[in-house]
């Protein structure tokens, strides 16, 4: 055989060894709905949601390296923004969703404007008080029905709101690919989170991107809260503003493994997992709080990458383990 | 003018006691350099502390403070050297990691909270409570006043602390150059096992204090939180003497506002100002800040 | 006139660290800044990059004020820097490193990676280019912080301390290598301790004590110079001269 054919040859094959895991998943992915229970159908849109939301939280948490605490309130204004939308302006789902998405980014480079041009012990501080300001606002706004809460018109249609769902993480993660992974804007991020000054000296300017990146990731859950408020038809300030929204971001995130790509997705699979398993044997208690803080305590001083990070040292590698099968088969 | 004078009193009586968790978290990040998010839970769990004591042993909680000080530098000794390992190795982003570590802690603290306690708002009352002093022109609640008292006393024993004593400089030799103390002999682990402990105790009596003016539940440690970060960004990072003129500027902030727009917005202002401080000064008023 | 600065000052809590300092670089020129540690040669480097604005005076580049806009602005005028202990962005490759730095002028990833070969080939690097760079050698940090301020196509570079740390022969390639920059139309002004590249490189050398110039001229002029003696060993030794 020729040369070239041969290379292509061993191209395509390792090609479809890369992909076919996705493949896999995705395939699965599209057919839930026609194969599980209604619970399941349930918990698979919860895990696809807060995917979408820790790899959000990601792009500016994990990428840029800018620790958001306050990332849960883009959620929430977007749950509030499309309720407010839908019942007291009667527009329809799809343009509420959009401007939810528009308006948290806008917040969000607000917000960003003055708190990304110093350390990100202040961005911290900074956005942890303004996902506490945005609950308390909240909570005393008529339009927002104050501690009351909203109630949505209801639309009781599981599958549909699974493949919206699907649609908008996929879309999350497809973004965070070719933006950050494939593009400048990502090689840029980086090299600000590594050493910013330096950035700066090489022609990045670091306070725009910073926003852009923010902006970018308050955008999603933005679109993902006013999907979830549709989905449970009534929303109030502790249920989508409170402050464990962003914890469960953060603990995913550095679970799966921050600045990586799947990492989120995996730490959303494993805590929403574990979340729900938990809700099934103690009641919805307060106790899943504190693993939540433990985890988070334990990851950052054991696994600080993540898992994605203990894969890519090889400490845990399916890889090498699939490589080991088949040395086994062989014989 | 009365009510603004009764305003004004309340509010430097509140920043006062305020002072105490500002000036703690302050040390904190100026020595170690770590953000401590668990500030607001230290407040919560001394005044949760106090009450469990109070509740099962009687007398007046001010009596358990040298107790709960104890108890709290403690706890503070033992979970500084997993707050440590969290900010060094070879993990980049040192502050950070410590920043997520803290904000894990806090998250457990809160969950433990309210695993134990549940979600019912308890009360503690001294024998301080709902007596009243007269100053000058003002009437002012004893309590209060002593909150007030003891927040000086904690800062100036603080201050001579810090800028008399042999160790004190050690601190501060420490929080101005680590590397460089480190190599002229002082243990820096130990300063900052030290600072934490002493940090975590006088927090925890700071929370005692405030369990009995105001309402002790476990989700109070936000509000101390805010107050803390809003108190060092108005100082600057680090800047301990500051704290004390943003404490007091935010006790009046607290008190003018709850009195003339309403108690509800007291945290959108705060995050107003600290915004726009943000925007204008970003190393503290008195740019002193790291 | 390349580079101008103008009466430049500034001061940290009390501490003059750059006192008036006026000075001159005229295009194609190599100047060399030496002196004690601590007389403010990094801190103008800072000044002139922008990390820092001053309190007083001006920076003029290529006919333009560029006193106190942030780097970023000053490094797509043409002004690129290394610092003094290499800054190489850690989670990435040699490779990538270098191609951050090429985004200013290329267009596009595949213009990016190009000119970043270049220029690894130019400074010998290219053999490491898909390395990480936290497994790579202090020299070719060194050579990696230099690839990385020339991607970014400057007119005028300023080294830091640059052979801090390299050995002999180490020195002996990068004089070489800056030669070669010289050569291709660099204007570069030089921040440094090691005599032999003062004497080998710099047509003109600027004295700095206290942030203060405390003498100007051709190499083999100021090594004789009194006070530069005096600034460097002290009155003791220049009194027995």
């Amino acid at each position: 055989m020729s040369v070239v054919a041969e290379r292509l040859k061993w191209n395509s094959a390792s090609l479809l060894w890369r992909w076919s895991p996705l493949a896999l998943i995705s395939l699965i992915a599209l057919v839930i709905p026609w194969i599980v229970s209604p619970l399941w159908i349930r918990i698979s849109t919860e895990i696809l949601m807060w995917a979408g939301l820790a790899q959000s939280w990601n792009i500016i948490g994990g990428y840029t390296g800018y620790l958001c605490f306050g990332h849960g309130a883009f959620f929430g204004l977007g749950a509030y923004v499309t309720g407010i939308t839908m019942i007291h302006l009667g527009w329809p789902f799809g343009f509420g969703l959009l401007i939810s998405g528009i308006l948290a980014g806008l917040l969000a480079a607000v917000i960003g404007y003055p708190t990304l041009r110093l350390r990100g012990a202040y961005f911290a501080i900074a956005t942890w008080a303004f996902g506490e300001m945005i609950r308390q606002i909240a909570t005393i706004l008529e339009i927002t029905g104050g501690a009351f809460g909203m109630q949505l018109p209801a639309f009781l249609n599981l599958p549909y709101f699974y493949y919206v769902t699907l649609l908008i993480t996929v879309i999350v993660y497809l973004t965070t690919y070719l933006l950050l992974e494939r593009a400048r804007f990502g090689y840029k991020l980086l090299a600000i989170r590594e050493h910013e000054e330096a950035a700066e000296m090489v022609g990045i300017d670091t306070v725009t991107i910073k926003i852009k990146a923010f902006a970018l990731s308050a955008f999603f859950p933005g679109i993902l809260g006013g999907v979830y408020a549709y989905w449970v038809t009534y929303i109030h300030p502790d249920s989508v503003l409170g402050a464990q929204i962003t914890d469960f971001m953060v603990v995913m995130a550095f679970l799966g493994g921050i600045g990586s790509l799947w990492g989120p997705f995996l730490g959303a699979f494993v805590v929403q997992l574990i979340n729900r398993y938990l809700w099934l044997v103690w009641g919805e208690g307060t106790f899943y709080l504190i693993i939540i803080g433990a985890a988070i305590c334990a990851v950052v001083l054991f696994i600080p990458n993540g898992i994605i990070g203990l894969m890519e040292a090889r400490i845990f590698s399916p890889r090498e383990a699939l490589k080991q099968l088949r040395r086994i088969v062989k014989w | 003018m009365e009510l603004f004078l009764q305003t004004l009193i309340d509010g430097l009586l509140i920043g006062g006691l305020i002072i105490v968790v500002g000036i703690g978290f302050s040390l904190c990040f100026g020595v170690m350099h770590i953000v401590d998010f668990a500030v607001g839970e230290w407040v919560m769990l001394g005044a949760y502390i106090g009450y469990v004591f109070v509740r099962y042993l009687g007398h007046d909680p001010m009596i358990y403070l040298p107790i709960i000080f104890v108890i709290f530098c403690a706890c503070g000794w033992i979970i500084y050297p997993l707050i440590y390992r969290a900010v060094s190795g070879k993990r980049h982003n040192p502050v950070l990691m410590g920043l997520v570590f803290t904000f894990g802690l806090s998250i457990l603290a809160k969950g433990g909270a309210l695993s134990i306690w549940g979600y019912h708002i308890q009360s503690i009352t001294t024998w301080l409570s709902g007596k009243s002093i007269l100053l000058g022109v003002a009437t002012v609640p004893a309590l209060r006043f002593s909150g007030f008292i003891f927040g000086i006393l904690v800062t100036v024993l603080f201050m001579v602390f810090l800028y008399r004593t042999r160790f004190g400089i050690t601190i501060r030799a420490t929080a101005q150059d680590r590397e460089m103390a480190n190599l002229l002999g002082a243990n820096v682990r130990n300063v900052g096992s030290f600072v934490y402990s002493l940090y975590a105790g006088i927090t925890g009596m700071a929370g005692v204090l405030i369990g009995a003016l105001f309402s002790i539940h476990a989700a109070m440690g936000a509000k101390y939180c805010t107050l803390a970060f809003f108190v060092v960004v108005l100082a600057g990072m680090g800047y301990v003497p500051g704290v004390i003129i943003a404490a007091l500027i935010l006790g009046l902030l607290q008190s003018f506002v709850g009195v003339y727009i309403g108690g509800r917005f007291n945290l959108v202002a705060l995050f107003l100002v600290m915004y726009v401080v943000l925007l204008i000064t970003p190393k503290g008023i008195l740019r002193k800040g790291i | 006139m390349l580079l101008q600065s103008h009466e430049l000052s500034i001061s940290f809590g009390g501490l003059t660290a750059v006192d008036r300092l006026s000075l001159t670089v005229e295009k194609g020129m190599i100047l060399g800044i030496i002196g004690p540690n601590g007389s403010g040669k990094t801190t103008f480097f800072n000044l002139v990059t922008g990390v820092y604005a001053p309190d007083s005076g001006k920076v003029i580049f290529d006919g333009k004020n560029i006193t106190g806009l942030r780097p970023h602005r000053i490094a797509q005028f043409g002004i690129g820097r290394t610092f003094q202990i290499p800054a190489p962005f850690s989670k990435m490759t040699v490779l990538q490193n270098v191609m951050v730095g090429t985004f200013i002028h290329a267009s596009t990833m595949k213009a990016a990676k190009e000119k970043a070969w270049e220029i690894l080939e130019m400074v010998r690097l290219d053999e490491k280019a898909n390395q990480q760079v936290v497994n790579v050698t202090l020299e070719d940090r060194k050579r990696l912080e230099l690839a990385r301020a020339l991607a970014t196509e400057p007119t005028l570079l300023l080294l830091d301390e640059a052979m801090a740390g390299l050995t002999t022969v180490e020195v002996k390639a990068a004089i070489e290598l800056i030669q070669s920059l010289h050569t291709r139309g660099l204007t570069i002004i030089v921040v440094e301790h090691v005599m032999e590249v003062i004497l080998s490189l710099c047509h003109r050398v600027v004295v700095l004590n206290y942030g203060r110039k405390i003498a100007e001229g051709a190499p083999d002029q100021i090594v004789n110079n009194q006070e530069v003696i005096r600034a460097y060993l002290g009155e003791h030794y220049s009194a027995r001269r």
